[in-house]
């Protein structure tokens, strides 16, 4: 794991105890993750009354620091062995990585979830629906007596909030030939979960 | 279910009974090429200087043919409605027979030239599967996200449309139950009521 010269300074200043006092640190530690976890609580701590005594400067480069390694943190999936060694070298006192720990490693697998979604991917197919229909006419042709099943496979698509739709029709024996094809992608599935 | 011919119907049709058999044959090859590929005049020139009648006359039993097969396949007459309703242009009986004759031996192609007419919905065509672990990406280094990747092809008419999707087990084992489910649903007795009433 490792963070710029920069960040690092910032580290420094949110260890030393002269700058942030002690009783502001934890709540600076749980400010940072809510911070990353929710989106409305960025900048929270701009208006946080327990942080009056400190200069904003001071904690603003603090906050930017701890939010850096809290996602550094989160991206290498450190232990509470590794990210004591590197807050050593920051020269935190033992206390102070004590409480980070505690306060880090409890939010650390929602984190992880929330950095796993980031990243683009392809329509993730979340629902499908579908309609059997009797064709039995057209004004093209008469006594067509046939099934037709319509689908609708309903997709989360990354930047919108609305679900979007694929649509297409199945005849009978289409839609056996696409039932078969997902049951053999799910026995495959299962194979590879059972060894 | 008889086919009903009006009388400028049976007026073309009847030039068919003043020639030999071997020419209404030769005259339903010609329709059925019209109705696989559009109406050719110069093939009425050439027929009607050999038979020494005018091009018109025989443009008219072409395409009178081409009408009673198209719509007689239209409506998937059976055999017994056939003959009864061309009974009324007073053909000879072996006139009469090779008409039905033709008219069996072409009507699936006809019925599958008209389908390609008819309004059709984007169909199903093949559907592709892989299935991948995502083990790491930029913003988070240590993952073990299993997912299921989709190639979905499906056909419109001519042109044919290429969805990538893709979707985790969990969903993956979903789809297949709701889609099973539904394929089961034809096998209701409701559906198969359905179906042996509807003719």
């Amino acid at each position: 794991m490792e963070l710029g010269a920069s960040v690092v300074e910032n580290l420094c200043l949110a260890g030393d105890t002269a700058h942030i006092p002690d009783k502001c640190f934890d709540q600076l530690a749980r400010k940072a993750c809510r911070g990353v976890l929710s989106e409305t609580d960025r900048n929270a701590i701009a208006d946080d009354p327990s942080f009056k005594a400190v200069d904003k400067a001071v904690l603003k480069a603090a906050y930017s620091g701890v939010v850096a390694l809290v996602l550094e943190a989160v991206k290498h999936d450190a232990d509470a062995n590794g990210i004591s060694h590197f807050l050593e070298e920051c020269k935190f006192t033992p206390d102070r990585i004590q409480s980070f720990n505690n306060i880090f490693l409890t939010q650390k697998p929602s984190m992880q979830i929330l950095l796993g979604s980031v990243g683009s991917c392809r329509p993730h197919i979340v629902d499908v629906d579908w309609r059997l229909d009797y064709y039995i006419k057209s004004n093209h042709m008469e006594r067509i007596n046939e099934a037709v099943y319509l689908i609708s496979l309903k997709t989360e698509v990354p930047g919108q909030t609305e679900l979007q739709e694929v649509q297409f029709s199945c005849s009978l024996e289409q839609l056996q030939d696409l039932v078969g094809k997902l049951k053999d992608a799910t026995k495959c599935l299962e194979k590879q979960a059972q060894s | 279910m008889l086919l009903v011919l009006e009388d400028s119907h049976k007026k073309h049709l009847a030039f068919l009974s003043q020639v030999d058999v071997d020419v209404v044959r030769e005259f339903c090859r010609i329709s059925m090429e019209f109705i696989r590929k559009g109406s050719n005049p110069k093939v009425y020139q050439s027929a009607a200087q050999k038979l020494g009648v005018e091009a018109q006359t025989v443009q008219h039993g072409v395409e009178g043919m081409m009408y009673l097969l198209s719509e007689s396949s239209k409506l998937m007459l059976s055999e017994i409605d056939f003959q009864d309703s061309i009974i009324t242009l007073g053909f000879s009986e072996e006139l009469c027979s090779l008409l039905l004759e033709l008219y069996l031996a072409n009507r699936n192609e006809i019925r599958a030239i008209l389908s390609h007419m008819s309004m059709d919905l984007p169909h199903y065509h093949s559907l592709q599967w892989r299935f991948d672990v995502q083990i790491a990406s930029r913003s988070l280094h240590h993952q073990t996200t299993p997912q299921v990747l989709l190639k979905l092809e499906t056909k419109d008419g001519e042109t044919m449309d290429t969805h990538l999707l893709q979707t985790d087990p969990v969903n993956l084992l979903h789809l297949t139950q709701v889609l099973d489910a539904a394929l089961q649903e034809m096998k209701s007795p409701y559906c198969r009521r359905i179906a042996r009433n509807i003719k």
